[in-house]
C-alpha cells in the first residue's frame, strides 16, 4: 500500500515533463506572436500623430493616422484626410519637444489646486514627443510647410520610409541634431 | 371699478433693457463692418522666414509660414495672397512680396511656464519687409510673438502671425499703376 507521499512524488513526476513542455511552447509561443506582431507592423506603417498645421482642409490640431504609401503621404481623420504625394516632398525635418498634457481641461484644474499645488503638477504632466516638419511644392509650385507630432521615435521611422521612396531631404537621417526644449538650446 | 387694460402684454419699462442693448449691438456690428478694410487693388506673395543655418527650428520656420499665410487671407486686403514660388504670381501686375528676416529667437519649455509663471517663454522677432516688384520699400518693421504663460511653444508663431497681418492690415498701401506693376 503506497502513501500519500508517494502518490505526491508521482504526481509530480508525472506533471513535471508536461509542464516544462508546455512552459516551453508557451515560451516559443510568446517569440513568434511577437515576430509575428512585427511583421504586422512592418505591413501596417500607420502612426498616430497629431496635425499641427499646414495641410489643405484639414483642421489644426486634430488627430489622425499618418501613413507613408507608395505614391504619397496620407493622413486621415475621421472623414477627413489630406495627403501629398511623395515625389513634390521637398525636404523632411525631425526633431524633439516637450509639451504638457491634459488640453485645456487640465490647465484649469491645475488652476484651481490651492497652495501652488497646480505647479507640481505641471512637472509630472508633461510628455516628450517628435515633430515631423515637410516642405513639399504643390502643382503651381508655391511651397507649403507642414508640421506633425507623434510619439517619442516614431518620426525618424516615417522620415526613412519617406527617403527610401524619394522624397529629398537635405539632412540626412542619422546626422540631424534634434532640438532641445526646457533648456532654450535650439536646433 | 374695473382695471385699465393696457395695449401691451408686457409693461413698457421692462422692453426698454432689452431694446437699448439691441440698439447697442446694431450699432457694434456697424462700427465692426465699417473696421473692415476693403480690398485693395494689391496681391501679396509670402517668402519664408530667412535665417542662418540652426537659428531657427523647421517647424517654426515653417509655422510662421503658413501662419502668416493664413492670417494675411483672414485680413481680406489683399486680392490674392501667394505662396512663394507660386508661378501664378509671376503675370500678377499689382504684386507685392513679404520678406521675413529672422532677428532673435528664443526657445522656451511650456513645462517651465507652467511652474514657474515668469520664466520659460518662447520669443520669435523677425525683420519684416514689405516690396513691390519696382519701387520703395512700403513696410519695413520689427515685430515679436512671444508665449509667456500659456499654449505651446508653437504659439509663438500665431502670435508673430497675427501681429504681422495687423501691421500689414493698418498700412496705407500706394496706389496701383493701371498698366501694372511690372
Amino acid at each position: 500500500m503506497t502513501t500519500w507521499r508517494e502518490n505526491l512524488s508521482l504526481l509530480c513526476r508525472s506533471l513535471c515533463v508536461p509542464g516544462m513542455l508546455l512552459l516551453l511552447f508557451a515560451a516559443a509561443g510568446t517569440d513568434l506572436w511577437a515576430q509575428t506582431a512585427d511583421k504586422a507592423s512592418d505591413a501596417a506603417p500607420a502612426v498616430r500623430v497629431r496635425h499641427v498645421l499646414g495641410l489643405e482642409g484639414v483642421k489644426r490640431n486634430s488627430r489622425g493616422s499618418l501613413t507613408v504609401q507608395a505614391q504619397a503621404l496620407e493622413f486621415k481623420s475621421g472623414s477627413v484626410s489630406g495627403a501629398m504625394p511623395v515625389a513634390s516632398i521637398q525636404d523632411v525635418f525631425t526633431g524633439q519637444d516637450s509639451r504638457q498634457v491634459g488640453g485645456k481641461v487640465l490647465t484649469l484644474a491645475k488652476m484651481g489646486v490651492p497652495y501652488g499645488g497646480g505647479r507640481v503638477l505641471s512637472l509630472f504632466s508633461h510628455e516628450k514627443v517628435d515633430s515631423l516638419t515637410l516642405e513639399y511644392r504643390d502643382a503651381d509650385g508655391g511651397l507649403h510647410g507642414v508640421v506633425f507630432t507623434m510619439p517619442l521615435g516614431q518620426a525618424v521611422v516615417v522620415k526613412k520610409q519617406l527617403v527610401a521612396l524619394g522624397a529629398h531631404a537635405s539632412l540626412p537621417v542619422a546626422s540631424q541634431p534634434e532640438k532641445q526644449d526646457a533648456g532654450g538650446s535650439k536646433q | 371699478m374695473k382695471p385699465q387694460r393696457s395695449l401691451f402684454p408686457v409693461p413698457l419699462s421692462r422692453l426698454a433693457g432689452p431694446a437699448l442693448l439691441l440698439c447697442l449691438l446694431s450699432l457694434g456690428f456697424a462700427g465692426f463692418a465699417e473696421d473692415n478694410p476693403e480690398t485693395s487693388a494689391w496681391a501679396i506673395q509670402v517668402n519664408p522666414v530667412e535665417a542662418e543655418e540652426g537659428q531657427l527650428p523647421p517647424d517654426f520656420s515653417m509655422a510662421v509660414y503658413e501662419d502668416v499665410i493664413a492670417q494675411l487671407q483672414k485680413t481680406k486686403k489683399f486680392q490674392q495672397v501667394y505662396r512663394a514660388g507660386d508661378r501664378r504670381a509671376n503675370s500678377v501686375p499689382n504684386l507685392l512680396v513679404l520678406h521675413m528676416t529672422l532677428q532673435n529667437f528664443e526657445l522656451g519649455s511650456q513645462t517651465t511656464r507652467a511652474v514657474t509663471t515668469v520664466a520659460g517663454a518662447t520669443k520669435i522677432q523677425v525683420h519684416l519687409k514689405v516690396t513691390p516688384r519696382d519701387g520703395p520699400v512700403v513696410v519695413e518693421r520689427d515685430v515679436q510673438g512671444t508665449v509667456r504663460l500659456f499654449g505651446e511653444n508653437l504659439k509663438a508663431t500665431y502670435a508673430l502671425a497675427k501681429d504681422i497681418a495687423g501691421v500689414l492690415r493698418d498700412t496705407s498701401l500706394p496706389a496701383t499703376s493701371k498698366a501694372g506693376g511690372q
